[in-house]
């Protein structure tokens, strides 16, 4: 829809910076270069965006005149985007460790490469060579592709994306190329497929950045402005150039504000069209037919966000038992009990229902999506729990399926076996609190409840193989967690590769199945017979099954026999780590200044495994304990 | 508005400097940002304000406000 002055007049009367960027994204409007610059200029005025992010481009073509679409879209986000552009054209100079890209310390690099520059004879038609050659060339493509970004991921912090401009033109061999042996759309389907894998497997915190999606999603003849790529080297258009800075913007939103984690959504008119209570089972529209596809639409695009590690919850003013006979006998209902955490059907205000999901869940309302139809419900969690991200599902149930997909927040730029399995974790979860409240209604006590679990614990040392789930963790971890200190893939790598550094992991095991990795602890050495315990954390998924005291004791067990007495550790109070408060104090740690701590291991030994309900085992090899013997010796 | 003060504004806005500093015989060498890069952005706003489609060899033409008034008037708008 084009941007009328009746309609920019009205944006730009709204009062609050919130509402402004809710409306502009709501509208899916097309704005014109001027009135983006206004529109992101009355947003700062409004309020300052919450989060920096600081941005750099390498690139081989033209990618300054981004910048007011970058700059929009990042305020649309609560960004504040500082863009660094690289000269143009030097590549792999601003590789090098002095060079100005470095030195911008950017949260998130973007490589903006052409595919020409891949290798030299893709600038002759692929179909001029055979098969094998095409092979060949994919080889050296791939070779050269991992040499610029191996020496970048080498000397830049922070997040690397790369992104390949997608020909501006279509196959070489028009119709005929899908089917043809030297099609050149295959050719590059492959590679991009090799190129995934490459920095899946091989470069840490680095994404393949998709622009194939921008141009299916508005269209290669919208997406570029070829008298802008023939004239001045760049390539798109108004349309393409908002679309490209737009998956910047949300690739930088997910970098900086607090992760999401939990989707909860309403029911009546949100899952299905009307009302259960009033239309029924038979009078809801659900199923193959127009309204009814659009929101079984909707339910499958909330399967598909439940693979990228979200958890779904469900709240709704409704009675539980209608609810409930939808979940279970409803034909075409996808999402069924299994698919949700928790649910809250009753008559209570949603905003205390979301207080009491988030205590449930052991997560904070920031890490919280709501999605509803009703104006007054967003308005009210709005007003209540400003942290809840809301989203108002829309009227019109066309629009419902695709109403998420511009959710920044609901990106994700890694994904462990652990994001995948996440909701089976939690409705593991929900079965071991019916077990305990079992035991506890037969008047049995909670030791009876912890050794019924059956509970085994693996520890491992130095584990390169968890790199990306432990980083992970760092930044996820905020309630369960001493010292709150966030740390990136590479610097997880480079402890576990330091003599100084011993890192370990644990996963808990018991009756209802494997919790995955879920406690991190990393001990830097200060001294031989000195230790500072740097970060320990755990999920709140295993909290209250001693697990955090197994964990700490069997590591200063193996600390003590490395011959470490001395261990220091602190307590970092933030507004969410109040768990975690009396840790240390309960662990024989003795309080000292500045939220310092220290346990002697001579005075006080580290207690046997075998008082825990918990059976642990070690695994990994310890270099300090090799540097220690190797020293002994 | 008139079309000078559409024109104003929208190179103002482009550009970011003050409306004020855009008059009827600026030209692009009076502005520090309409250089090569701000021009291209500039040729962006006048098709999206004006509702005009240029061609590359309108681009080096149109680098003052006098000469972009005319090219508007020559395309019936004035």
């Amino acid at each position: 829809m084009k941007l009328t002055p009746q309609t920019l007049e009205s944006l730009l009367a709204i009062p609050s910076r919130s509402g402004l960027a809710r409306a502009i994204q709501e509208k899916e409007l097309d704005i014109p270069l001027p009135q983006v610059r206004r529109l992101r200029a009355r947003l700062d005025e409004l309020a300052a965006p919450a989060h920096p992010l600081r941005l750099g481009i390498v690139h081989t073509y033209t990618t300054d005149l981004l910048d007011p679409w970058i700059a929009f879209e990042a305020s649309l986000q609560d960004l504040a985007v500082d863009v660094y552009h690289a000269p143009y054209g030097m590549v792999l100079q601003e590789a090098r460790p002095d060079s100005g890209l470095v030195r911008h310390r950017p949260d998130v690099t973007v490589l903006m490469l052409q595919r020409e520059d891949l290798h030299p004879d893709l600038a002759q038609p692929l179909g001029a060579f055979p098969s094998s050659k095409q092979e060949e060339m994919r080889g050296a493509a791939l070779a050269h592709l991992r040499s610029i970004v191996g020496q970048f991921r080498a000397h830049v912090d922070g997040l690397l994306l790369l992104t390949l401009l997608p020909a501006p033109a279509g196959p070489g061999l028009g119709l005929y190329d899908a089917q043809s042996e030297r099609s050149e759309a295959a050719w590059w389907a492959t590679l991009k497929a090799s190129i995934a894998q490459f920095l899946r497997d091989e470069v840490r915190a680095s994404m393949l950045l998709d622009l194939d999606e921008p141009v299916a999603l508005i269209g290669r003849s919208v997406f570029f402005d070829l008298r802008f790529w023939y004239s001045s080297r760049f390539p798109f258009s108004a349309a393409g150039a908002r679309e490209v800075a737009r998956r910047l913007a949300a690739v930088g939103a997910v970098v900086k504000h607090p992760k999401a984690k939990v989707i909860v959504v309403d029911a009546d008119n949100t899952l299905w069209g009307g009302i259960i209570g009033e239309d029924g089972m038979h009078g809801i529209a659900l199923g193959p037919d127009y309204p009814g596809n659009a929101f079984v639409a909707f339910q499958r695009r909330l399967l598909d966000l439940q693979q990228r590690g979200f958890v779904l919850a469900m709240c709704s003013k409704n009675n539980p038992a209608d609810v409930d006979e939808v979940l279970r006998n409803h034909s075409h209902q996808l999402l069924k009990d299994h698919h949700f955490v928790a649910r809250r059907v009753n008559w209570e205000p949603k905003p205390n229902n979301l207080r009491s999901l988030a205590e449930e869940l052991n997560l904070g309302l920031d890490s919280f999506i709501f999605i509803d139809d009703s104006e007054h419900e967003c308005a009210a969690v709005r007003y209540e729990l400003p942290q809840v991200e809301v989203v108002q599902a829309p009227k019109n149930p066309i629009d419902l399926a695709s109403c998420l997909d511009r959710v920044a927040r609901l990106e994700v730029l890694a994904l462990t076996a652990e994001d995948q399995a996440k909701t089976a974790m939690y409705v593991m979860e929900r079965r071991r609190r019916e077990l305990e409240q079992d035991i506890t209604q037969r008047g049995g006590n909670i030791d009876e409840y912890l050794r019924s679990l059956g509970m085994k614990m693996q520890i491992f040392i130095d584990d390169a193989a968890q790199v990306a789930r432990l980083a992970q963790l760092t930044q996820k971890t905020n309630q369960f967690n001493l010292t709150t200190r966030r740390y990136t893939e590479q610097q997880v790598q480079d402890f576990i590769d330091s003599p100084d550094w011993t890192v370990a992991h644990f996963s808990l095991a018991d009756t209802f199945g494997n919790s995955g990795v879920v406690g991190l602890a990393m001990f830097r050495r200060t001294a031989p017979h000195a230790a500072m315990l740097d970060t320990f954390l755990m999920s709140c998924r295993v909290i209250g099954r001693h697990a955090e005291s197994a964990f700490l004791e069997s590591l200063l067990a193996l600390l003590a026999k490395q011959g470490i007495t001395q261990v220091d550790a602190q307590f970092l109070p933030t507004r969410k780590n109040v768990l975690a408060k009396d840790f240390l104090p309960l662990h024989g740690f003795t309080a000292g200044v500045e939220n310092s701590h220290r346990r002697n291991l001579a005075a006080m030994a580290p207690r046997s495994a075998a008082e825990f309900p918990i059976e642990v085992s070690v695994f990994g090899t310890d270099k300090s304990a090799a540097a220690t013997t190797a020293g002994a010796a | 508005m008139n079309t000078f003060e559409r024109l104003q504004d929208a190179i103002a806005q482009t550009l970011e400097v003050p409306p004020a500093s855009v008059g009827p015989d600026t030209k692009a060498t009076d502005i520090a940002a309409w250089d090569s890069l701000g021009h291209v952005n500039l040729m962006m706003s006048l098709e999206q304000t004006f509702d005009v489609q240029l061609d590359v060899e309108d681009f080096p033409t149109l680098t003052s406000v006098p000469a972009i008034l005319a090219f508007l008037k020559a395309r019936g708008i004035a």
